[in-house]
């Protein structure tokens, strides 16, 4: 299991959003979390990465457990994570943002690097944007950037926290493109998303996640077509 | 009474070198408070609760007490405990500099502060340490953003860095006071000085209108 997580419990204040939460996930699995807001799915994406420190229980990420800052760099570096709002680098050009990371934390050597990116945007379609700054393209754009951004770091898991939902609707396809050629390439992914197509499509396994707690998992197939939780039920015939 | 133009005319080289010192001063002191200022600015954030303790009682204590007591306690009081007599020069840069790097401190971390959360979360997630992530991408964005206010506070230190006159440093002001001593023109030098600090401060915030345009058109990509 690439990342184990058990008993996973965190509160903000007196408000704990997750209350024990057990989820392993294998090498080249795609995980799609999908629940309704404030379900505290994104917060559970977030301790994989220890942006957030769970409050109880465990997190294990290839074998290394998170429990301080010491070793979290580390893990980080195998962990690529891609933001519901980009949150490029808007003072630098696409191709400084994809090569800062590799060279200053990898200490990777420049035009290596710079090769590097250049095969990274032309495999989400966006080489001739190499020398544009955020600001000047589009949304579904800057979501792309940001994943190649994740992917020159050549992690090993993939974590996806509603990259298309501050999209506008008819760019989402071209980041979805992306995401689903990363999931054949074999990239292990775990995704939170209200795209019901993607996690149809391209997930291994889908997790309901209501009120903090996973309250039902399985194929896309058993939890789309044969939910067995009522709460499931209730939340796919809100959104289908 | 009559404006003296001849004695304002005569007496301008010896105002002129004093503003040269001036300028000295305030730009030594610019450049020390900004290095102040930004470690005492990150410190306020700091993760470590003794730190930024450490920084606000720095803030609080240069914001909350006159300059002038500043100076008289670093020329004055500071070498009764060290016994080594302090340079002039040394004492006006260090009062100024250490005063300045207060307030632009707090310029700094309300900076800092005001950039996007994700920016931090973006550099962290792809590995970068939490000073990498400071230097590339939290601090140059901040700068941008406080160069308004980096602005006011110069033209501020400047007009302040007359107090050093006190301890008998040779700046604008007190260049003045000894040409009156000699000439009794006190309408034409005080006339005088005041429009040379006019000159300086409006040099200043022009600089800083052209800097702040240029960011704007150039690269504030934001």
């Amino acid at each position: 299991m690439i990342i184990e997580i058990k008993g996973l419990k965190k509160a903000f204040g007196d408000n704990e959003v997750l209350h024990g939460v057990d989820l392993s996930v294998k090498e080249k699995e795609v995980v799609v979390i999908i629940g309704p807001s404030g379900s505290g799915k994104s917060t559970l994406l977030r301790c994989i990465n220890y942006l957030e420190k769970p409050t109880g229980g465990s997190v294990t990420v290839d074998g290394i457990n998170l429990d301080s800052d010491a070793n979290i760099n580390k893990v980080r570096e195998e962990v690529g994570m891609v933001f519901q709002r980009f949150n490029l680098f808007p003072h630098m050009t696409v191709l400084k943002n994809i090569t800062l990371a590799p060279m200053k934390v990898k200490h990777i050597a420049q035009d290596e690097a710079e090769e590097m990116a250049r095969k990274l945007l032309e495999r989400v379609g966006l080489k001739d944007k190499i020398d544009a700054y955020p600001e000047q393209l589009s949304g579904g754009q800057q979501q792309r950037v940001a994943i190649a951004r994740a992917l020159a770091m050549k992690p090993k898991i993939m974590l996806f926290d509603e990259p298309t939902s501050a999209l506008d609707p008819e760019m989402v396809k071209e980041v979805l493109n992306v995401m689903k050629a990363l999931a054949e390439g074999g990239m292990t992914m775990v995704v939170v998303t209200h795209e019901m197509g993607f996690a149809r499509e391209v997930g291994d396994r889908v997790l309901f996640v209501d009120d903090g707690m996973i309250v039902e998992q399985g194929t896309p197939d058993d939890v789309f077509n044969h939910p067995k939780e009522s709460r499931t039920k209730t939340f796919l015939s809100q959104i289908l | 009474m009559e404006f003296n133009f001849d004695l304002a005319l005569r007496s301008m080289p010896l105002l002129l070198m004093g503003a040269v010192v001036t300028v000295k001063i305030t730009a030594l002191s610019v450049a020390l408070g900004i290095v102040i200022g930004l470690f005492v600015g990150i410190a306020r954030i700091s993760s470590i609760r003794i730190i930024r303790i450490l920084a606000a009682i720095y803030v609080d204590f240069l914001r909350g007490t006159p300059l002038l007591v500043q100076i008289f306690l670093i020329y004055f009081a500071l070498p009764v405990v060290t016994g080594i007599h302090m340079d002039p020069f040394i004492a006006a840069i260090a009062s100024c500099s250490i005063n300045s790097g207060a307030y632009v401190a707090e310029i700094f971390r309300a900076g800092i502060q005001s950039i996007d959360e994700g920016q931090m979360e973006a550099g962290r997630s792809l590995g970068m340490t939490w000073a990498q992530t400071m230097r590339y991408i939290i601090v140059p964005q901040a700068f941008k953003r406080v160069i308004p206010p980096l602005g006011n506070e110069f033209i501020a230190l400047l007009k302040d860095s007359s107090l050093v006159s006190v301890i008998g440093f040779e700046e604008l002001t007190r260049r003045g006071q000894l040409v009156i001593a000699r000439t009794y023109g006190s309408l034409e030098i005080w006339v005088c000085v005041a429009l040379i600090y006019l000159a300086m401060t409006i040099t200043i915030s022009r600089f800083v209108a052209y800097l702040e345009r240029r960011n704007k058109t150039v690269d504030n990509r934001d």
